[in-house]
């Protein structure tokens, strides 16, 4: 019997000597046999990669996209950025210039850069570009292949620099298909792809790079990326702005969010795609070198996607935009700002997000407008919007947060937005008075005499902050006396939201380029002749299910009018002013993402006092970090 | 023997009902998730992008196709029993166009690996130790130890694995949380592989074994302490056998059996794959597979892992039944 | 039935301190009557604050007392698991008691319906029970579910005991004076098979429970009401732990642990009262070991 034990013991002592062992071979850090100080390790938002092997982008859903690949590996004709860019918003990669339309937007010419390689040492030329659009138009189902047949006519290269395109109906926005605004078409190794019989079966292990990175190593269970910086970095279009700083480039899945501040912590992570606000001040207080976009308070990257809360329009109860606007009258900004993101939200009161350059060209221009603006709500006449709501996030977080919070006026309004919808629940009941609703003791009827209902859909744990935002909101409307509740979709969001199956939403319908004042990135798709019947599929992105004749005419007007043209910034006002007068949906802040980068081994990151890019490591404009990255020595 | 042909016969015509009732609950069950796989390809195209509502309607019909999904839910079904037939699960429908049994292929391992060992060590140091624990019933030290094993035993599993990432991850961070082995290393039979894979494993092995100990100790004890009152054990002590002796091959020997019975079962279980396991300590598996396929409104993956727990359950609730009557002559089924 | 508690209390250690555990436990829930806060509203009081006078367990990220709140989950989770149990030992006793007495072909069909049933693979079910039926997915339907799928362990059990019952003498005499079998299985068999019943009660609610918390952790359950699984599925989502904010997490924690280790106890005690030997062998020390 005690001998017995005495085995257990010894099996006991030796498997703590194997873990030691173990812990110190692996010792030199986590990555085996890489320079640490030479590799710059990021985060993959996507989680682990179900089929880690495959590298063939063209085809949809069979693999990763930004587990490097498209930043590092992958190229094409034109980037926007979504902040300033390395040399300016728009930057022309593989095309040496814009793009050449004929008078009516049925041609596009497009003329190459020389002297760019593929990492196979082929180079490349407009023969590629052709290949891309060809293969994409005869398989069906690759990525781009109905976006491309409805569009091209004929593509062919007159020369291996040129490529010129002829379009079937008229179209000013063709280029952005080829212009990366997180991605884009991607070009694809003609060399490679011709030998190959069925693209949708092929997946391109080993890839080919166009891009500055080749593949170094992965994970076949798709933890992990490696990728490696190409000797001939000078034969890319990347490297005309300076050799790339990290010789190796590490995507990897860090797991849930507390996980990947610890990693954070203990520096084996130095680009976090995204944490819960409370990771993010868990960071800021504990980890001197972590830094984020914004030196202090909010901290985060404002995307340009506009979270907003979404009515449907063919629900009966929300054709009214009396009622539409007395939901949004009911909403306290400050409350939900601090529910979601705990103050470190940057507020919208328009539908065109707050990012990038869009204050300046939107926001800052309009605010008189907002100001003198006037509702009806059936007993009198108010103005809705307070110009300071900012202002009193700031004041509101001062005491606790001290001098994280800027006090100067610009920063303010940069920071945390300008202004909001003023909370007024008397102004709300007389509107909905005014569309026949009744109060029947504390809770409110519909006009049919029924209870009324009101349910918004939240993502779940896969988004935490706009699932405590929807849930604000519920609270606010339900103690007003609707009967409002959350109903989480977790993994169905997706299809509920193309179904219509949804009463409210919260989610986004407006994304826009961020750096270029262009709209038609999301407001072509509202146009009343794309939105469908009720219960069918609606195409993305006009979720609300939304059309005014007023607005089709703005949208007809735009595709009139090229990509830089001023007319195309009025038009984009006007689309404002109407969204403010019907409220089809009720836009809350920008996204932010709370990116946070580690400044023990690389410095150089972009912030909004560099704005030469966005951090966040899923765009694949990001690229523009890596040659602005050096060694911390 | 005539008797046992028939009742094998029986059990394993039980066998096959039960699995193929099994199959097609799941495979209802999965098709009547609201999740559309076709959606969710679309949106993973549409969603960083501008692609015009055109094309995305152009898109939607022509995915349909790809996946198998146009025809009635009738045609679907009889198709999928053609494909099962020849053990093709068809194409994962979110990682398109790679085959269900591939992804099943290269997950199972870590799980497989993971749970047999961490079962099989449980088993042996649970009945061990319960059986020491049932015989000498005033050993202070083994009492302790059944108090510890009491407490540990009820807790949720998932408490359990949450306070061990709790207090090696990130109190003491001695041991790695995350992922199966470590970066950059390649996979093959060379040391530095073994020995992460096995530091990587200790977590979500430990977590296992401190819940899984408390059962095995337990039931052994209750067991031993049955039979140590029985005619033979005590005849045995007054004859003046040597006690290891009897421990040995009197009273352990005897009260295994129904042990081996729960090691089949658990060895059985062992496909459902440790979902919690996977997801708290990010190890690669079915688990995670599976839920992610669920996610995903992958039905092909789904019914896939969700066949292979079934067989391998119903494999073990067989092979149990069949080789109980042999090795214990009280047993005779009706 | 309360001299066998009175025994209980004196002699089994085991006994008296899983009926403390779980008193203390259902103390709690019934403190939630008298909560200041509603369980629904999010920040009435200051987030973020450790435990003191005023907050005895602290306050949460979302602006709620963590002691009310817990009063509410722990009142939740309990009645959850209780109903779980009641409605599946039901079936399990019907089950079990028919296929056990009657044999022959009704035997063997319940009995591939306990073994498809066993077989299973229950998560993916229930998550996609969740998906399916989301809005109507309240803590009634998910307790009709898990009864539906607990029952078929605890079935097996009690068949085996019918079946050893099936020969005995008292059965034989009660056939030949005319019983309806649905007579001899509520009044003679019943109460034979009635105390493995309640020790198998604890361990279904301890199992349902335990799957509930799983679920809710996962964020697949109405995260509207407050449970336990929720609270810590809300802790989660906030990173408290990392945050510092401990106490949101801990006393979650231990009262699931203290519910499940009471449950247990008294489960293994009653197990051990049940059987004569080990009962006397406990009784005859003199009390107490």
């Amino acid at each position: 019997m005690r001998r017995v034990l005495s085995c257990i013991a010894a099996i006991l002592c030796m498997s703590f000597g194997l873990v030691t062992l173990a812990r110190d071979c692996a010792a030199q850090g986590l990555l085996a046999n890489l320079p640490r100080n030479e590799t710059l390790i990021l985060e993959n938002p996507e989680g682990t990669i179900k089929n880690a092997g495959w590298f063939n982008i063209w085809a949809i859903n069979a693999g990763s996209q930004s587990n490097g690949l498209q930043q590092a590996a992958l190229d094409t004709l034109w980037y926007i950025d979504p902040n300033s860019g390395l040399d300016g918003v728009w930057q022309n990669s593989l095309a040496v210039e814009k793009p050449a339309y004929n008078a009516d937007f049925t041609e596009m010419t497009v003329k190459l850069r020389r002297g760019i390689y593929w990492s196979d040492g082929v180079e490349f030329t407009a023969a590629d570009v052709v290949h891309t659009v060809t293969t994409q138009i005869k398989h069906k189902n690759m990525r781009w292949s109905a976006a491309l047949s409805l569009n091209v006519e004929a593509v062919e290269a007159p020369d291996p620099y040129t490529v010129r395109f002829t379009l079937k109906k008229p179209n000013s926005r063709f280029h952005a298909l080829f212009t990366v605004r997180w991605n884009a078409v991607w070009i694809m190794p003609k060399h490679v792809f011709e030998k190959v019989e069925d693209p949708l079966k092929f997946d391109f292990n080993k890839p080919v790079s166009l891009g500055a990175y080749v593949l170094h190593n992965y994970d076949p269970e798709g933890r992990w990326y490696i990728w490696r910086l190409r000797d001939d970095w000078q034969r890319t279009t990347l490297g005309a702005y300076g050799k790339p700083g990290p010789k190796y480039l590490a995507y990897v899945d860090p797991g849930p969010p507390d996980k990947r501040v610890i990693a954070q912590m203990n520096h084996e992570l130095d680009v976090i795609h995204d944490v819960a606000p409370e990771g993010m001040f868990t960071l800021a207080k504990q980890s001197k070198s972590s830094v984020a976009w914004f030196k202090g308070f909010p901290y985060a990257h404002p995307d340009p996607t506009l979270p907003a809360l979404i009515f449907n329009a063919q629900n009966e109860l929300f054709k009214s935009r009396d009622v539409r606007w007395a939901l949004a009258l009911l909403i306290d900004i400050k409350a939900v700002s601090m529910a979601s993101y705990r103050g470190a939200a940057t507020i919208s009161a328009i539908g065109v997000p707050p990012t990038g350059r869009h204050p300046e060209f939107y926001h800052a221009p309009m605010q008189d407008w907002l100001a003198g603006f006037e509702l009806d709500t059936g007993k009198r006449t108010i103005k809705p919007y307070d110009a300071t709501v900012g202002k009193q996030i700031a004041d509101m977080l001062r005491p606790s947060m001290g001098d994280q919070i800027p006090s100067d006026a610009k920063a303010i309004a940069a920071a945390f937005g300008m202004g909001w919808w003023k909370a007024d629940p008397q102004a709300a009941a007389e509107l909905l008075e005014k569309a026949g609703f009744k109060k029947a003791g504390s809770s409110w009827q519909t006009p049919d005499g029924k209870p009324f209902t009101v349910r918004v859909v939240v993502e779940g744990e896969t988004r935490p902050v706009m699932t405590r935002a929807g849930s604000m909101i519920v609270e606010q409307w339900r103690r007003f006396g609707i009967d409002a509740k959350v109903d989480v979709a977790q993994g169905t969001l997706v299809t509920r939201r193309a179904a219509g199956d949804f009463d409210t939403i919260m989610t986004w319908s407006v994304e826009t380029w961020g750096g270029h004042q262009d709209l038609s990135y999301f407001l072509d798709s509202w146009h009343s002749q794309f939105v469908a019947q009720p219960g069918t599929p609606q195409p993305a992105r006009n979720w609300q299910r939304w059309s005014h004749p007023d607005l089709d005419k703005i949208i007809e007007d735009i595709r009139k009018v090229g990509f830089d043209d001023p007319r195309g910034l009025e038009l984009g006002r006007e689309y404002v002013k109407i969204a403010v007068r019907e409220m089809p949906t009720i836009p809350l802040m920008a996204y932010n993402v709370f990116t946070v980068m580690d400044t023990t081994y690389w410095t150089g990151y972009p912030t909004s006092a560099d704005p030469y890019t966005d951090p966040v490591p899923n765009w694949a404009n990001s690229r523009a970090m890596f040659v602005k990255l050096k060694p911390k020595s | 023997m005539r008797f046992y042909a028939k009742y094998f016969a029986q059990r394993l015509l039980q066998f096959l009902l039960v699995v193929f009732i099994g199959i097609n609950l799941t495979y209802v069950i999965t098709h009547a998730t609201p999740i559309d796989p076709v959606e969710q390809s679309i949106a993973a195209v549409t969603s960083f992008g501008n692609t015009s509502p055109e094309a995305i309607n152009m898109m939607r019909q022509s995915l349909r196709e790809l996946y198998g999904l146009t025809g009635g839910p009738y045609e679907q079904y009889i198709a999928f029993w053609r494909r099962i037939a020849v053990a093709d699960f068809g194409p994962s429908l979110s990682a398109f166009p790679t085959p269900v049994s591939t992804l099943i292929a290269r997950a199972l391992p870590w799980t497989i690996g993971l749970l047999a060992t961490a079962t099989l060590l449980t088993w042996l140091l649970g009945n061990l130790l319960g059986g020491l624990a049932g015989y000498y019933q005033d050993k202070a030290s083994l009492k302790f130890l059944a108090v510890i094993a009491m407490g540990l035993h009820p807790v949720p599993y998932y408490i359990v694995a949450f306070v061990l990432l709790v207090m090696f991850g990130y109190l003491w961070p001695l041991l790695p949380i995350a992922g199966g082995y470590g970066m950059n290393i390649e996979q093959g039979l060379n040391p530095t592989f073994v020995l992460s894979v096995l530091k990587h494993s200790i977590l979500p092995a430990l977590s296992l074994m401190l819940v899984g100990l408390g059962g095995w100790f337990l039931g052994m004890r209750s067991l031993v302490s049955n039979i140590v009152s029985e005619d033979y054990v005590v005849y045995a002590e007054l004859a003046g056998v040597d006690q290891r002796r009897i421990l040995g091959s009197y009273v352990m020997r005897n009260a295994l059996l129904p042990q081996v019975t729960g090691l089949a079962l658990s060895l059985g279980a062992i496909f459902n794959g440790a979902i919690i396991t996977e997801q708290v300590f990010g190890y690669p598996g079915v688990g995670s597979l599976l839920v992610s396929a669920v996610y995903a409104g992958d039905y092909g993956l789904v019914l896939g892992v969700a066949t292979i727990s079934i067989i391998g359950v119903s494999t073990a609730v067989l092979i149990i039944d069949l080789v109980y009557p042999l090795l214990d002559p009280r047993v005779r089924t009706a | 039935m309360l001299t066998t508690l009175r025994d209980l209390l004196r002699y089994n250690v085991e006994f008296r301190i899983g009926a403390i555990l779980v008193g203390l436990v259902a103390g709690m829930s019934a403190l939630s009557l008298f909560s200041p806060y509603s369980p629904i509203d999010t920040f009435v009081v200051a987030p973020d604050m450790p435990p003191s006078l005023a907050h005895p367990f602290g306050t949460t990220s979302r602006g709620q007392d963590v002691f009310w709140h817990l009063t509410f989950a722990i009142r939740n989770t309990l009645a959850f698991g209780i109903v779980v149990a009641l409605l599946s030992r039901i079936l399990s006793l019907v089950i079990g008691l028919v296929s056990g007495y009657k044999g022959g072909w009704i035997d063997r069909v319940l009995m591939s319906i306990n073994d498809t049933f066993i077989v299973i693979p229950l998560f993916p079910i229930l998550v996609l029970f969740y998906f399916v039926l989301r809005d109507r997915m309240s803590w009634t339907t998910l307790a009709v579910i898990m009864a539906l799928l607990g029952w078929a362990y605890d079935a097996r059990l009690i068949r085996s005991l019918a079946l050893s019952l099936r020969t005995r003498e008292f059965t034989h005499t009660a056939v030949f004076s005319g019983m309806s079998t649905r007579q001899i299985l509520a009044r003679e068999h019943l109460p034979f098979v009635m105390p493995i019943v309640f020790a198998t009660t604890m361990n279904n609610m301890n199992w349902s429970i335990g799957l509930e918390v799983t679920l809710s952790v996962l964020g697949f359950t109405d995260i509207n009401s407050p449970t336990i699984g929720g609270m810590i599925y809300w802790a989660n989502q906030h990173t408290a732990l990392v945050a510092g904010v401990w106490w949101w997490l801990a006393f979650p924690v231990v009262s699931i642990i203290g519910l499940f280790i009471g449950l247990f106890l008294l489960a293994v005690s009653m197990n051990e009262h049940i059987d004569p030997r080990s009962r006397l062998r406990r009784l005859g020390s003199g009390g107490g070991s």
